[in-house]
């Protein structure tokens, strides 16, 4: 499994697409964070968050919609899928190599936490809940990316299909209150506050390991009807 | 690697039962030398070598043995998008052999490359043949009458023969016919063949621009015509420029079966 989170990984760099999710994203951060923080006037580092969240919607699919379909694209699966390793381990691989970009991302907006430093007394523990409930977040979304990758060899369609289920959850709440407990971002929302609501991590998680899951049941059930 | 009927063995360990045993034994190079191309064919392998479980105390010098042995070292830093079809299929064919699998797959390992790159993998896949057990798919035949020694033919799903291609040849070698081409101006030969016993039936191929004329000749049972050949139209002055005994291919033996196969 290391062997899968390596080679992920460099991959990610060798091609741009590393460069662009974190580039993107600290962009789009750096935006967020002079408005809020200039407009409010305040040091609160975690508000950020909120608008930062939203912005996952939009870059995380481009982390994960070739994970699957690329592979199967070219044909490359065949070497994963007849070499002794395990389909689960593949697919848990690929899963933490996009995790550890979202967790170097992170790692970036520290400084925008030193800034702030600079200006007022941000507070840290805070902080650190909101990152971890981005992190938590982030690999919710990363495992349903990885799971429309592996249903499509379309890689644009594994993309647009990520997208499509992220906007859905992040809007359905407003045509209906049934949907809030649904909606993942709004599960995120309590975070920020610097609380850690253990029914909010534990659908996270929850999430995120049904995906994984339904991705390995999907391989392998592709792999036997071949 | 999954199934619908029966059990799959490989090297005694079963593919369901014993999955990761099993797949260790193998090394698969699939048609289409799908790779990873945004890595250098030493990242390459080695990254097969690590999904394949190499002991990490043996795997760099296992990667460097296999690269020299597959002819890559040249190309060891290049990135495999840049490389050309034949390197290709030599950095797939490095990635099945990592790992020491005592069975190799190869499925069409030729398609698509220049005469002088086919005769490259084929040595190589003879020399590996010496040490492996070597799977070999292919649709060319005469590659595969070159290198094998044992030939499956299967015509949809099912196995139609299986023998070493020199007795497949044999077996189709149904009728025992020569090819003349000739000089005979007087048009005698038709009367000259009617006179040997031997000669069941002798047609005309083709008559070329030099005023040859090409036939075929059938014999009764097991007689080697030629000698008679040659001894009679001697006598009467047709001069052979070419004869040659029609042996039948693989490809024949091939049609041969997928045909009975489909009546």
């Amino acid at each position: 499994m290391w062997a899968v989170i390596k080679k992920e990984f460099k991959s990610y760099f060798y091609s741009p697409i590393g460069y662009v999710f974190i580039g993107l994203f600290l962009i789009m951060f750096s935006i967020f964070f002079y408005t809020d923080v200039f407009t409010y006037q305040s040091t609160n580092f975690e508000y950020i968050f909120y608008s930062g969240a939203t912005i996952l919607t939009f870059i995380v699919p481009i982390l994960t919609m070739r994970t699957m379909a690329e592979e199967r694209k070219t044909g490359t699966e065949q070497l994963l899928l007849t070499s002794p390793l395990s389909i689960t381990k593949v697919i848990l691989g690929k899963f933490i190599a996009a995790t550890l970009i979202v967790v170097i991302t992170l790692l970036c907006t520290f400084m925008y936490y030193a800034i702030l430093c600079f200006f007022g007394t941000p507070h840290l523990t805070t902080a650190l809940v909101t990152m971890l409930g981005f992190l938590l977040l982030a690999m919710a979304y990363i495992s349903f990316g990885i799971f429309a990758s592996s249903i499509t060899e379309n890689q644009i369609i594994a993309g647009v299909v990520t997208i499509g289920f992220f906007i859905l959850t992040w809007f359905l709440p407003q045509f209906s209150d049934i949907f809030t407990n649904f909606s993942l971002i709004n599960m995120f929302s309590k975070f920020p506050a610097g609380q850690i609501d253990i029914a909010d991590t534990v659908t996270f998680i929850a999430f995120t390991v049904a995906c994984l899951l339904l991705t390995v049941i999907f391989m392998q059930r592709r792999k036997s009807v071949r | 690697m999954n199934k619908l009927h029966g059990e799959i063995k490989v090297n005694g360990y079963d593919i369901l039962k014993k999955p990761k045993k099993a797949k260790k034994e193998i090394g698969y190079m699939p048609e289409g030398v799908p790779l990873y191309t945004d890595l250098t064919v030493k990242e390459f392998v080695t990254y097969m070598a690590e999904i394949k479980q190499v002991d990490r105390k043996i795997r760099k010098e296992k990667v460097e043995k296999i690269i020299e042995q597959t002819g890559l070292k040249e190309v060891g830093k290049k990135l495999v998008k840049n490389l050309s079809r034949g390197y290709k299929q030599r950095v797939s064919m490095a990635g099945a052999l990592v790992g020491d699998p005592k069975i190799l797959i190869l499925d069409e390992p030729t398609v698509g490359l220049d005469p002088k790159q086919i005769t490259e993998i084929r040595n190589l896949i003879k020399e590996l043949g010496k040490t492996h057990t070597v799977i070999l798919s292919s649709h060319i035949l005469s590659e595969v009458s070159q290198i094998c020694n044992k030939v499956i033919i299967i015509n949809k799903g099912k196995i139609v023969a299986i023998d070493t291609p020199e007795n497949l040849e044999r077996k189709v070698a149904s009728n025992n016919s020569v090819y003349v081409t000739v000089e005979d101006p007087e048009n005698k030969i038709k009367a000259i063949t009617q006179n040997i016993g031997d000669i069941k039936k002798i047609e005309l191929i083709e008559e070329n621009e030099d005023g040859t004329k090409q036939y075929v000749i059938e014999a009764k049972g097991e007689v080697d015509l030629r000698k008679i050949i040659f001894a009679e139209f001697a006598k009467e002055n047709i001069t052979i420029f070419e004869m040659k005994k029609a042996d039948s291919t693989l490809e024949d033996a091939f049609m041969k079966l997928i045909e009975g196969g489909n009546k």
